[in-house]
């Protein structure tokens, strides 16, 4: 294809506005992946794609209509240019306003020294391939599987009022997870492993051994242990099993989408005190550790958004038309899976704020209490309308006598969100952010590749299922 | 160029360009996506279209995929896939590709009227199921729902047969509303997904929605106890049953084939031919013929679930089991086709009638974080209600229900209804009646 992607972006929101489009955007993609499964110690798979396209979303009297298409022939996209149309003709009596944003021109990259595509695929191989015979640390270990993924998003974004944005992120990362088996229990452990967005140098430089070694034994040491008694306890919540909450119980309620129909447990609170004063709640689009996203796929800058200060509830997630609905200016949140989606809000990097407690402080006047860890969780769900959470966390800590005592399995932890940010009584000095290259968040059949994290916190009271 | 066509020419390529087998997967899907609330917000429709190209060279293999189909294009990703396998290390359980290639008869998966979706009737019809939530009672607030309807069609060809082609239509609608009344909060939802348009129960799902908010404004936690009798939907042993977690392992019923791992009211079966089954059609993903097959029969496990790799392993033939769950850029795996627990002939009233004291299950988030290895089965309940001396009393939410699911499984279903819901819970198609299990422990205030 001789034709340069902002040119035929730029052709098609010239006939957009032609045909009697109010706005219009184009919106063209180009994104790599790779993945490589070793499982034990053998190669399972080794798959590469290219996904390539572009989605079309006009406003024709104010309803919004979208078509994409990964044909990008001209007579594909004159065809698609015609299915948004008719698609937001068959919408009656909406009005979608898009507030105000700043038009950007600009180019960003993540950095990234050594591109994955430029690596040969058996440099890659044998990085895994080591990684995994490292897992199998004694007899216990009956299945070990590491997997490495490699992407690289371009995107580019244009609009009928003139902005142009180009945006490539390179994301990489390693993941494991070994079934142990001791006195005929088994027990998995899947980690998500570390990801970041940086280009093969970071797989070259992590001791991805050490990693894999170290999920083996926690599945030993787990298939070994107990259950909590079911109940309600004080716990100590580690930054990973915080990050995932926070994003999924109270993340999503902030998203102004959700906001504006009603159906967020945040509804018509701002202003309001809604969690104890140790509790800042940021989303923020760049961030050592997180997803690197510097505009959303509307083109609005994503700056640092804070979503609760020293407890009180200041703002929420926006897109430009939710920013206009519910009030407030778009925050850089609109985000699509890909080419085939139409952008909605999602967070980007949400987190929690450090204060200054040590981890110590934190846990010496528990009396008998959990320390709930991530590593190897299963994840979590949310009904973000009440505010009811559940999560899978992974083999954790008993709390005996201010000290941490024997690992328990099985673990799921469960509340209201808002009865237990109140109960959150305090909050410590480091800061973790984890995103990765294997996961992401689901939202209206769209995944989003996000960061998530905060420091060590106490929680005072907190409903915990075990056997 | 057809898809058909596509898919010999890849094969072709592949084996010019070096690779001693090939299999050519060609996928075109066009979606149509609805998102309402009160109104409809938004209205989408997409065109997908995708190659992935498994090829072999000697027992090196590799998968290369592109979501572009043109001749051009097609040659490049016949040159990459065979360039990357001959680098991987050798498969030392590589055999070869399916050679059986056929089509079982499957009817009720095609609906024709979605080809050329009527998008005016299709938004009519939402608006008139969001009206109807708001006319069950004033308070309703409908919220954020979903309507897909997709229509794929699959090409596969390999290097031992010619392309076979096949059809499906989806359709999916996803519904919430949201009722608050005090400062206290209340959701419904309800869902369904079916082959064809007419199949889908708008109107009864719209009331069901509305009914269930109004009804969960009075739940509230229960206290923690053990032994409450519960009834949750199995979705337990799809991975489990899989040959290659069996294989490699990871399975706790390895060694299992034979032995009693139910109670004998148990009879579990795989049917990739059902009617109108949400997974049903007529080859699997690798061009192979779907079938019926007995998992548990009277408790007792009959056989696991296959691909032509696995089954070459356990020397037995593919059970017509190769699904890309996650895409055709992925090598096919072992995984369920829809999975049937068999009803028995209790309706679920009577059930209700015999329990003294249990647990309604409506929904629950979170169950999906249940560990098919090692058993631990655990969700939230967002929508249940007591069963106190055979009567419906207390709506319950926010509690965790736990229990091992092997155990259960073994000695905890005590009663099997007679009805039969399909659903798509944690991306299997399963049916399950109204099951009524004992040893479930309860976490709650």
């Amino acid at each position: 294809m001789g034709e340069s992607k902002e040119s035929l972006l730029e052709r098609i929101l010239d006939q957009a506005s032609t045909l009697g489009a109010s706005y219009a955007d184009a919106r063209y993609q180009c994104f790599d992946d790779e993945s490589i499964v070793v499982e034990n110690k053998e190669l399972k798979s080794f798959s590469s794609r290219r996904l390539n396209g572009i989605g079309i979303r006009a406003v024709v009297n104010g309803a919004v209509g979208y078509a994409s298409t990964s044909d990008m022939s001209k007579n594909r996209l004159d065809k698609t240019l015609q299915s948004a149309f008719k698609a937001a003709k068959s919408i009656k009596g909406q009005k979608q306003i898009f507030a105000e944003t700043k038009i950007d021109k600009i180019k960003v990259k993540s950095t990234a020294k050594i591109d994955p595509g430029d690596v040969p695929p058996e440099d890659k191989f044998s990085i895994v391939l080591d990684a995994n015979k490292a897992a199998w640390v004694n007899d216990s270990v009956k299945n070990a599987v590491t997997r490495l993924g490699l992407t690289k998003d371009s995107r580019l974004f244009m609009s009928t009022e003139g902005a142009c944005v180009e945006v490539e992120t390179t994301l990489v990362g390693l993941a494991h997870g070994s079934v142990a088996k001791v006195n005929g229990t088994m027990e998995n452990v899947n980690d998500l492993g570390e990801s970041r967005c940086l280009g093969f140098e970071f797989i070259k430089s992590e001791d991805w051994n050490s990693f894999t070694a170290e999920v083996s034994r926690l599945a030993i040491e787990a298939a070994g242990s107990k259950s909590p008694p079911p109940g309600t306890y004080t716990v100590l919540v580690d930054p990973t099993v915080l990050g995932l909450v926070l994003h999924e119980a109270f993340g999503h309620a902030s998203e102004g989408d959700i906001v504006s129909s009603g159906e967020s447990v945040l509804n018509g609170k701002l202003g309001e005190k809604l969690a104890s004063d140790s509790v800042t709640i940021i989303d923020e689009g760049i961030i050592e550790g997180g997803y690197f996203y510097p505009f959303d796929d509307e083109g609005t800058k994503k700056e640092k958004t804070v979503i609760v200060e020293d407890g009180i509830l200041k703002n929420f997630l926006h897109s430009r038309n939710t920013a206009h609905d519910v009030g407030g200016r778009p925050t850089g949140n609109a985000r699509a899976q890909d080419f085939d989606n139409l952008p909605i809000v999602r967070q980007t990097n949400y987190y929690l704020k450090p204060r200054d407690n040590k981890f110590e402080e934190m846990i010496e006047d528990i009396e008998f209490g959990i320390y709930v860890k991530g590593k190897g969780g299963g994840g979590g769900q949310v009904e973000t309308g009440i505010g009811t959470f559940t999560f899978g966390v992974g083999p954790s800590k008993i709390i005996r006598k201010g000290e941490l005592a024997e690992t328990v399995r099985g673990v799921v932890i469960s509340g209201f969100i808002l009865d237990t940010l109140k109960t959150v009584d305090a909050v410590g000095k480091d800061l973790k952010i984890i995103t990765s290259v294997f996961g992401g968040c689901g939202k209206d059949a769209q995944r989003a590749t996000v960061g998530f994290g905060g420091p060590h916190v106490r929680v005072r009271k907190m409903t915990v299922g075990g056997r | 160029m057809k898809a058909t066509q596509l898919a010999d020419l890849a094969v072709k390529k592949a084996l010019n360009a070096g690779a001693t087998e090939a299999e050519a997967y060609v996928q075109r899907t066009n979606t149509v996506l609805v998102t309402f609330a009160e109104k409809i917000e938004n209205l989408k429709t997409v065109e997908s279209t995708g190659i992935g190209l498994r090829v072999a060279v000697g027992k090196k293999t590799a998968i290369y995929a592109s979501s572009i189909l043109d001749e051009e294009e097609i040659y490049n990703v016949a040159l990459k896939a065979v360039k990357i396998a001959r680098v991987t290390p050798e498969d030392s359980h590589w055999k070869n590709l399916n050679k059986r290639f056929a089509k079982t008869p499957v009817e009720g998966c095609y609906d024709k009227k979605l080809e050329t979706p009527d998008y005016k009737e299709i938004t009519e019809t939402l608006t008139s199921a969001v009206d109807c939530m708001k006319n069950y009672d004033k308070r309703i607030r409908p919220t954020r729902s979903l309507f897909i309807t997709s229509v794929e069609n699959v090409s596969v060809a390999n290097n031992h047969k010619e392309s076979i082609e096949r059809n499906g239509t989806d359709v999916g609608i996803y519904l919430t509303a949201k009722i608050e009344e005090a400062g206290i909060n209340s959701t419904g939802g309800e869902e369904q997904q079916a082959r064809t348009w007419k199949e889908i129960r708008f109107e009864d799902l719209a009331t069901k929605t509305a009914e269930k908010a109004v009804k969960y404004l009075k739940a509230k936690p229960i206290p923690s106890g053990n032994q409450i009798a519960a009834n949750i939907l199995a979705i337990f042993l799809s991975g489990p049953i899989n040959a290659d977690w069996v294989q490699k392992g990871r399975s706790p019923l390895s060694g299992k084939l034979g032995k009693q791992v139910a109670s004998e009211n148990v009879n579990l079966s795989d049917d990739g031919t059902m009617r109108g089954g949400l997974r049903t059609r007529p080859f699997d993903d690798e061009g192979h013929p779907t079938q019926s097959t007995p998992i548990i029969e009277k408790g007792v496990l009959k056989n696991y679930i296959y691909d032509t790799y696995t089954a070459f392993q356990d020397n037995v033939e593919s059970t017509g089991n190769a699904n890309k769950s996650y895409g055709y850029w992925t090598k096919p795996q072992p995984s369920p086709n829809n999975l049937i627990l068999k009803p028995e002939k209790t309706t679920s009233e009577e059930i209700i009638r015999e329990t003294r004291k249990g647990l309604y299950v409506e929904q629950t988030i979170g169950e999906w974080l249940s560990n098919p290895v090692s058993g631990n089965l655990n969700a939230t309940v967002t929508h249940g209600f007591l069963i106190e001396n055979g009567k419906e009393t207390q709506p319950v939410n926010g509690v965790i229900i736990a229990g091992n699911f092997h155990e259960l499984l073994r000695d905890g279903v005590e009663m099997i209804g007679n009805d039969l819901r399909s659903s798509m819970g944690v991306g299997v198609s399963t049916c399950s009646p109204t099951v009524k299990l004992a040893k479930l422990t309860i976490a709650g205030k």
